[in-house]
């Protein structure tokens, strides 16, 4: 055991990487260990280089992408360079962020079988391997399903299962859970922890959000914007002495150890909504394929409001929120905007008077640099050109765009993008603004900001809707509304549903922070 | 029965007629050809009619529309026989009439063909079959899989693009140059995002021990059993039979050549 011990699995010496060159690495001589039996969860601002990271550290970065690096990185004393291509690969599994993108087979077996394939396993073991990880991520007896109509959750299962079938001595996690509902998170995290226990591997968890690893965390490394190392040790150590530190950096500190976990509570609760209502959903369906995805929804909508839209992964969120904004047109029913059905608009008024940001910014833009961005819907409406200039100017200004002025979009940061994506949707002060998971995959920082530009349209008058997973964003809005089986089983305000544990429970939602603390505090 | 063919010998079995068929020029012979492949896929294809007529309906009129245009301009070679009619300035022979039959015929025989492999063959198992069989690099059977995936996903995103240029108002864009100025702003963010996913999907592959490497266990094993070649000769067979009976009655025509 001591032997084991004085020896790490992964010794990471002095480790720079780029894709370009080595002038200013994204990865910047890193250096740390990692140790059998040990948990260890990786943090850091967005873009700071952590996924390339775990990629160089299962060998196929910097070969795959053709980038360079320079110091080593020996796993068992091997240096990784010496492993032939795919042993490696055995040793240490990764789990991606993105279920949509890690499968090359259409069934479940088939996608297992492939693991084992590329590994030589004997055909005649490998049912009995794909049922045992199977049994182990508790999917067994599915073996049969088509991979694309599994819900997010599933698919992270299976992506865990198919490295499982390596029996990796190690496992990577690059925010597995980031596309997940927060009660398919939670079982994910469980799952881990089941597998840990059971297999003694080490596992390096990539995450933005610290919380729900917490208690089988037992390390905490955190990367700076420079791609340096900032921080290695242990949980407590971490976040309560480098708390400044890490708070420059823009990485959400883990609620137990935060005295601003609260910081949006004092948020808005001075807007008052007023009574006139602006939108009306009036006996909604809409289908897809025959299947139905809204059943007879009724939703008043009043100026001036902060609404969540929530509920599990597949629940008709982002839907509901289209047909709103007028991107889907009900199958059944009608949608008012100021008492005008919805058809009735001309689109080019419509769009003046609504606003849609999408969950990824980047579908939003359709210039090459973000002054055309802005400038963009000023133009079609044909504005003077003195007009354009200014708001164009006082939007760069608001969202702190003006270094950009030239730049391509896709060239921003996450948070970057985000802000422009906003800024693009109130160049003349719509009444309503709707946002699918505006801070998915957002760092603190980013989040902070992003929460500060919706306080300043709201005082500005414009109605707010999200669709989120972030409990802790619905406690601060004035009305929670919860999707579930097609219908509408909470419509409300979020103090009163966070009493209602059965809805809570039929709809995979969990309880805020505030409360679930509140909770604990009270059982001591 | 016609799906559990091996894939590689299924396809092979309906490749060689299809190329043979194209060198006839008569109408007896694809004519025959056609009616014994509908045979051979209503009897053996538990293919259902409905469904074979929703894909086939739309090539036969491409096939009547690829014959008219043979008929009126026929090459020389084939407009022999008597002036049947007079078209305007066009002068339609039986022989032009003969030829463009034979043309319909003979595109309706490929389409059948094809529909008769499509619609009976998993493309999993396809793939499996031509890599266990054909020797296909793993590297290109499992590219193409993963590849198949995406074609759903490429839809879901063509669709956010159009919602979102929507959004901010892009329909309204009048002219040519801006109908070509929309062109690019779809297809670059949709390539963009294609290779992006492209890229994961590859690494994700890498990652689970993915190399390339043509050693490899197989957990489907695709096999060539009698029943295969039986198939096979069957298919292959029944054109010969025809080819040769086509000849015996004299209907035959290579290339405008009566043999």
């Amino acid at each position: 055991m001591k032997q084991e011990q004085r020896r790490p699995l992964l010794l990471i010496e002095n480790f720079s990487f780029d894709y370009e060159s080595l002038d200013q690495p994204i990865i910047n001589r890193i250096q740390f260990s990692l140790n059998k039996n040990e948990t260890t969860i990786l943090m850091g601002s967005s873009g700071s280089g952590k996924s390339s990271l775990a990629l160089c550290l299962n060998g196929l970065y910097p070969d795959a992408v053709e980038g360079v690096s320079s110091g080593e990185i020996y796993y068992r004393g091997k240096n990784i360079r010496d492993f032939k291509k795919g042993e490696l690969n055995q040793e240490i599994g990764i789990v991606f962020q993105d279920p949509e993108s890690q499968f090359c087979m259409i069934t479940i077996e088939d996608e297992l079988a492939f693991t084992l394939e590329n590994i030589k396993t004997p055909p005649s073991e490998m049912a009995r391997r794909i049922s045992e990880v199977l049994k182990l991520v508790g999917m067994d007896g599915l073996q049969n399903r088509k991979i694309h109509e599994l819900s997010g959750g599933q698919k992270q299962k299976i992506a865990l299962a198919s490295v499982l079938l390596l029996e990796p001595n190690m496992l990577i996690l690059d925010e597995p859970t980031a596309n997940l509902d927060p009660v398919s998170s939670l079982e994910f995290i469980q799952l881990i922890k089941c597998v840990q226990e059971k297999h003694q591997l080490a596992v390096l968890i990539i995450e933005h959000q610290a919380d729900d690893w917490l208690d089988i965390v037992d390390r905490v490394l955190v990367m700076g914007r420079s791609g340096e190392l900032i921080a290695d040790g242990n949980v407590n150590s971490i976040f309560m002495e480098k708390k400044t530190l890490l708070e420059q950096e823009g990485v959400f500190l883990p609620k137990r150890f935060s005295n601003t976990a609260d910081s949006f509570r004092n948020f808005n609760h001075r807007i008052l909504p007023s009574e006139d209502v602006i939108l009306t959903v009036k006996d909604m369906s809409f289908y897809r394929k025959k299947q139905i995805i809204l059943n007879e929804i009724n939703l008043n909508i009043r100026s001036g409001e902060f609404i969540a839209i929530i509920g599990e992964n597949g629940a008709g969120k982002s839907t509901l929120l289209q047909l709103m904004a007028g991107l889907l047109t009900p199958f059944k029913g009608n949608i008012y905007f100021f008492d005008k059905p919805m058809e009735h608009w001309d689109q080019k008024e419509l769009r003046k008077r609504m606003g849609y940001v999408f969950q990824n910014p980047e579908h939003q833009f359709i210039t090459d640099t973000v002054l055309e961005e802005l400038t963009f819907g000023l133009k079609l409406n044909g504005y003077s050109e003195k007009k354009i200039n200014s708001t164009a100017t006082k939007l760069m200004r608001e969202f702190h765009l003006e270094k950009h002025r030239f730049s391509n979009p896709f060239s921003l940061s996450g948070g970057q993008k985000r802000r422009l994506s906003v800024a693009t949707m109130v160049d003349e002060t719509p009444d309503i603004l709707f946002f699918d998971e505006p801070t998915f995959g957002q760092d603190a920082r980013t989040t902070r900001e992003f929460m500060n530009m919706i306080e300043r349209l709201r005082e500005s008058g414009t109605t707010i809707v999200f669709v989120t997973h972030d409990m802790d964003i619905v406690d601060i809005t004035n009305r929670a509304i919860v999707l579930h089986k097609q219908n509408i089983v909470y419509n409300g305000e979020p103090e009163k549903l966070w009493q209602q544990e059965k809805i809570l429970k039929k709809a995979r939602l969990r309880l805020p922070y505030r409360i679930r603390n509140n909770h604990e505090e009270g059982a001591v | 029965m016609i799906s559990s063919i091996n894939p590689s010998i299924k396809a092979i079995a309906v490749l060689i007629p299809g190329i043979l068929l194209s060198f006839t020029f008569d109408v007896f012979t694809p004519l025959s050809y056609f009616i014994f492949i509908l045979f051979v896929t209503f009897t053996m294809g538990d293919i259902s009619v409905i469904k074979w007529l929703k894909f086939f309906s739309p090539f036969f009129l491409v096939a009547l529309s690829f014959a008219w245009m043979t008929i009126l301009y026929t090459n020389q070679t084939f407009s022999y026989g008597e002036v049947m009619f007079t078209l305007w300035r066009f002068e339609i022979t039986t022989g032009s009439i003969l030829t463009g039959t034979s043309l319909a015929l003979r595109s309706l025989c490929f389409v059948a063909l094809s529909l008769l492999f499509a619609l009976t063959t998993d493309s999993t198992k396809f793939m499996l079959s031509l890599m266990q069989q054909c020797k296909v690099p793993p590297k290109i059977t499992y590219g193409i899989l993963a590849g198949y995936r995406f074609l759903p996903l490429f839809q879901q995103e063509l669709q956010i693009l159009r919602q979102a240029h929507r959004i901010r108002g892009v329909g309204r864009t009048k002219g040519l140059k801006g109908k070509i100025n929309q062109f690019r702003r779809y297809a670059i963010p949709l390539l963009a995002n294609g290779i992006r996913k492209a890229e994961r999907v590859a690494i994700a592959m890498e990652s689970k021990g993915f190399t390339g490497d043509t050693d490899r266990t197989h957990y489907h094993q695709m096999t060539i059993e009698k029943k295969d070649w039986i198939f096979f000769s069957f298919i292959v067979g029944g054109f010969i039979i025809i080819v040769v009976f086509s000849y015996n009655l004299g209907y035959l025509n290579i290339f405008g050549k009566k043999v």
